[in-house]
């Protein structure tokens, strides 16, 4: 076990050195000077003392492979450098919002999963039966709707027709935490419902499958209760291949999670990573998506972990 | 599924649904004249009216025709994307698997490399560098994707290469080239697109996601995700500006998706899952059972029809069996797959697969308390104590007939549980006797050992250790040995014989085989199954050495282990039944084996035999030409010989 947890372990560090590397790289392979094509806005150059002054702060007047080290040894410190636009830590900027970015996650997270698991357990023992029919397809319909037209039409519906929750925005939870919860709602569930689509469709087809193995049948035979073969021979066996897909499909829902967050003005790391996009601040967004790469590496570490003590299949390979 | 003749018919909605959502925008210039760029402030965020049908937006442009051209962007963008991810992908992934080597190493690495990236933040990235345009998403979201198809088509290729006739056109010369053109890209066209359709939906998110942002398409070229974000701020007044680009956006990504769907059912039509945990259906219409008098006699089925449905009508699967099952006895079910002998027996155990439906007969049982129920009539509850205590059951397929995931302790004390009320203490020890008994080695310390730690011998007698937790009064063993190696299969019989003699309660053994040598060692009677039938019945030694029913003087006939029988019969060859059994919806009329029979005559294609006794009651014979059989039919001494 300790061994798979090692391995596993050191594949996350690989897998973030790659990417640390590719997102370096691009800079690199960029045709022209990085720091003008920055600097460009629209039809207008830079002054050459700005491009000069730019190439400079981000080291890119020293030599590659210095770069990269100085790059990786800085990350690996958890330094991100200074924003090119304000000159504020970068790293301090991600340590104020990215809790709130994780909260909303966390939070819609375990909505998605209470609601989503039950009603896809419940489809998939009964798959095409009314109950099945019914859910797919509202499950078909919230696919096709991406993360910031819920939000729209949510701030639409429950803010502004019905006005039973704020349209947005962020109160912190020391200062406030009625409030606080209150505009948590809206994102978090926006969040979630998009996990949740996921998860549903991913437990029903898991729950059919893992209903058709022979040791299921043996269950059955041993004369168990219903409850208790669905539980511990369906259920049990079907968590791991959900949960793996569901880590796959973080990436998505981090994506999804800078639109939602961007609809509701929460301040999280979307906010910094969208105003850093428009004024073209090439290392706090290098910063922002190494950080959630990072994020969405440790999640699926956690996660191959956890599926290999819920199989054990995993862990004696 | 090289050529399709035509559309199937479930997929002619989608088809029409994602044609019309894609056609309409182009048709733009037909359907209104107004220019979607062109300002007029004055009427901005107007009502709809007969000259624009959808109002004018905060800008005073028209409405209906920024939908429309912004839809033409969108789905440009998410279109030309992905079908440059598709070619560029496929290209890769067939040179991959065609030539394997480090080309592999690419297609499959590089797409688990992608994935680690949240796609939107990817495109941002690159945004950041390049600056927001239509060129720059279709660029970000073409190599965005081309991962994924190369990884599908690569494992695709993999498979379809290993395929019998693709290595014949290679072992026959046909240039590389051809093959991978005319020969695997047709075969892996189908997963291909469905992964196009999937792409393209998720591009169309990720562009609309990204103008929304005001990163994506730049204004003022329309487009949908931007129209959201110009009216969010008038949504109080005009509740039309967001909701009608929303509306866009859904509809025609929902249209992807349906269409993708249907598609992957089209292409890969799974059907019912298998027979684990379905509803068994209620029986219609049920015979007066009759009593059962001998104590001894500890199931009986009597004239059991089981039917599945096919295109609405009933079709019978298993037709008129009766049987019973006596203590103390070892009776022995026969027949070739597709005879209904599983069937049969899984209808003992009210474990019959959710297609299949019980149209009549009775399936009584003595429980151990001397009730005799009758299963086809029992509520869950009572059935659920039934199964693993007054009946039990042994798998063919030992290999997954045990949970990968759970210990052996785990798996064999759930099982006493169901039924003895003990402490989990007691339950493990009581398991642990049982591993002894079934010989297992070092029990106490294999019962914490997962299946796949195991051999198939060794999980079987797990399974066989778990089917006398409970001292049951009759054991199933439906093919217990058929997956094992010859020398265990014998190990696993002689296990199964002293275990039957050892339990005192009086065990009543339902052996299903097709292996008549392991028949002739344990069964005490014979039931021979053809075609959801009962075909000859009586005591195993009088059955096995005088066949009466053609068939099963067949099936011993076509036995290696008979050496006797080879040579008495003098051929050198094993004699193989010629033809293959009626499947259950086409059965001639008169007797079912007639098409195969050596010694059918015209009679047999019009009366439809019964199962005729013979003068002792020991044996009988569904056979018109058997001694048994009324009239003049039977066959000569001579043709039997």
């Amino acid at each position: 076990m300790l061994a798979f947890i090692s391995r596993r372990l050191a594949t996350a560090v690989v897998m973030l050195l790659v990417i640390g590397t590719i997102i370096f790289s691009l800079l690199i392979i960029v045709p022209g000077d990085p720091a003008e094509l920055l600097l460009s806005t629209g039809g207008g150059s830079a002054t050459p003392e700005a491009i000069a002054n730019l190439r400079s702060t981000m080291g890119l007047d020293k030599p590659v492979l210095v770069q990269y080290a100085t790059f990786l040894y800085d990350t690996a410190r958890l330094d991100f450098g200074t924003s090119i636009v304000d000159s504020g830590s970068i790293s301090s900027a991600i340590a104020l919002r990215l809790p709130r970015t994780l909260e909303i996650i966390v939070v819609g997270a375990i909505l998605a999963l209470a609601v989503a698991i039950p009603t896809g357990t419940a489809a998939g023992l009964r798959a095409g039966g009314r109950f099945d029919i019914a859910a797919s397809a509202v499950n078909a319909l919230l696919t096709s709707v991406p993360g910031f037209v819920v939000g729209t039409l949510f701030i639409y519906f429950f803010a502004q027709v019905l006005g039973w929750l704020p349209a947005g925005g962020y109160v912190a939870f020391a200062a406030n935490p009625a409030q606080h919860l209150q505009m948590l709602i809206l994102p978090s569930v926006t969040v979630g419902l998009h996990l949740a689509t996921i998860v549903f469709r991913m437990t029903r087809a898991s729950v059919l499958e893992m209903r058709g193995h022979d040791w299921v049948r043996t269950a059955v035979a041993k004369g168990l209760r219903r409850k208790r073969v669905v539980r511990r021979h369906i259920l049990h066996n079907a968590l791991g291949p959900i949960i793996t897909v569901v880590g796959l499909q973080l990436g998505i829902l981090l994506g999804s999670t800078v639109l939602v967050e961007f609809v509701y003005n929460w301040p999280g790391l979307s906010g910094l990573l969208v105003s850093a996009v428009e004024q073209r601040d090439y290392p706090t967004v290098r910063a922002v998506i190494l950080t959630v790469a990072a994020i969405f590496i440790a999640i699926n570490t956690v996660i191959d972990i956890l599926s290999s003590l819920l199989d054990p299949r995993i862990r004696l390979q | 599924m090289m050529s399709m003749p035509r559309i199937p018919t479930r997929m002619i909605v989608p088809s029409l649904l994602l044609a019309a959502l894609i056609v309409i925008p182009f048709a733009a210039p037909l359907i209104t004249a107004e220019d979607p760029i062109k300002m007029a402030v004055r009427y901005r965020l107007a009502a709809p009216d007969l000259a624009h049908w959808l109002g004018r937006d905060e800008f005073g442009r028209d409405r209906l025709a920024r939908v429309l051209y912004g839809g033409q962007v969108s789905l440009t963008v998410a279109f030309v994307a992905t079908s440059i991810a598709c070619i560029v992908g496929t290209f890769f992934g067939l040179i991959g698997a065609y030539f394997r080597g480090p080309s592999e190493f690419i297609t499959t690495r590089l797409s688990d490399i992608v994935l680690c990236f949240p796609p939107i933040l990817l495109a941002l990235l690159v945004v950041t560098l390049f600056g927001p345009g239509a060129g720059t998403l279709v660029a970000v979201l073409s190599v965005l994707y081309f991962p994924t198809f190369a990884r599908i088509a690569f494992s695709e290729a993999l498979r379809v290469t290993s395929l019998d006739f693709v290595e014949a056109s290679r072992a026959l010369g046909t240039p590389s080239r051809r093959i991978v053109l005319g020969t695997i890209l047709p075969n892996i066209a189908g997963p291909l697109s469905v992964q196009y359709s999937l792409t393209a939906a998720a591009a169309i998110t990720i562009e609309s996601g990204l103008s929304f942002l005001g990163l994506g398409v730049v204004p003022p070229a329309p487009s949908w995700g931007q129209m959201i974000r110009g009216a969010r701020q008038f949504m109080n007044q005009d509740p039309l500006g967001i909701l009608i680009p929303c509306a866009a956006l859904v509809l025609t990504i929902y249209a992807i998706n349906f269409f993708c769907d249907r598609l992957r059912d089209t292409l890969d039509p799974k059907g019912g899952a298998g027979s684990g945990m379905d509803d068994v259906s209620a029986p219609l219409a049920l015979a007066n059972a009759p009593a059962i008098d001998d104590p001894d006699v500890v199931a009986m089925i009597t004239d059991l029809r089981l039917e599945t449905s096919r295109y609405g009508t009933p079709v019978a699967v298993i037709e008129e069996v009766s049987l019973t099952l006596r203590a103390n006895q070892c009776t022995a079910l026969v027949g070739e797959s597709g005879s209904g002998k599983s069937l049969s027996s899984l209808a003992l155990m009210g474990l019959l697969p959710g297609a299949i439906r019980q149209a009549s007969g009775t399936l009584q049982l003595r429980r151990k308390s001397g009730d005799v129920v009758d299963l086809g009539f029992l509520d869950a509850r009572t059935l659920e104590d039934i199964r693993g205590n007054d009946i039990a059951m042994i798998f063919q397929e030992p290999m997954t007939s045990l949970n990968p995931i759970h210990t052996i302790s785990g798996q064999m004390i759930e099982a006493i549980l169901a039924h003895r009320p003990m402490s989990k203490t007691e339950a493990r020890s009581h398991a642990i006797a049982l591993l002894k008994r079934v010989g297992m080695n070092d029990a106490e310390r294999r019962i914490d050992s997962y299946p796949d730690q195991m051999s198939g011998g060794m999980r079987q007698r797990v399974m066989i250790a778990m089917a006398f937790a409970c001292e049951p009064r009759l054991l199933i063993a439906d093919e217990p040995t058929t997956a094992l190696d010859v020398t265990i299969q014998a190990e696993i019989i002689e296990l199964l014989q002293s275990l039957r003699q050892d339990q005192a309660s009086g065990l009543s053994l339902l052996f299903v085989s097709h292996n008549l040598g392991i028949v002739a060692d344990i069964a005490d009677r014979v039931a021979v199954m053809y075609s959801g039938q009962i075909v000859e019945e009586g005591l195993a030694d009088l059955i096995l050495r005088d066949p009466h029913h053609p068939y099963t003087r067949a099936l011993i006939e076509s036995m290696p282990s008979s050496h006797e029988a080879l040579h008495s019969t003098g051929g050198d060859r094993l004699p193989a039944i010629s033809g293959t059994p009626p499947l259950p919806s086409a059965r001639p009329s008169g007797c079912a084996f007639r098409d195969r029979c050596p010694i059918a005559i015209a009679s047999c294609a019009e009366i439809r035999p019964q199962l005729y006794p013979s003068p002792d009651g020991e044996r009988s014979v569904r056979c018109l030409r058997a001694p048994e059989a009324p009239g003049g039919l039977q066959m000569s001494r001579t043709e039997a010989a």
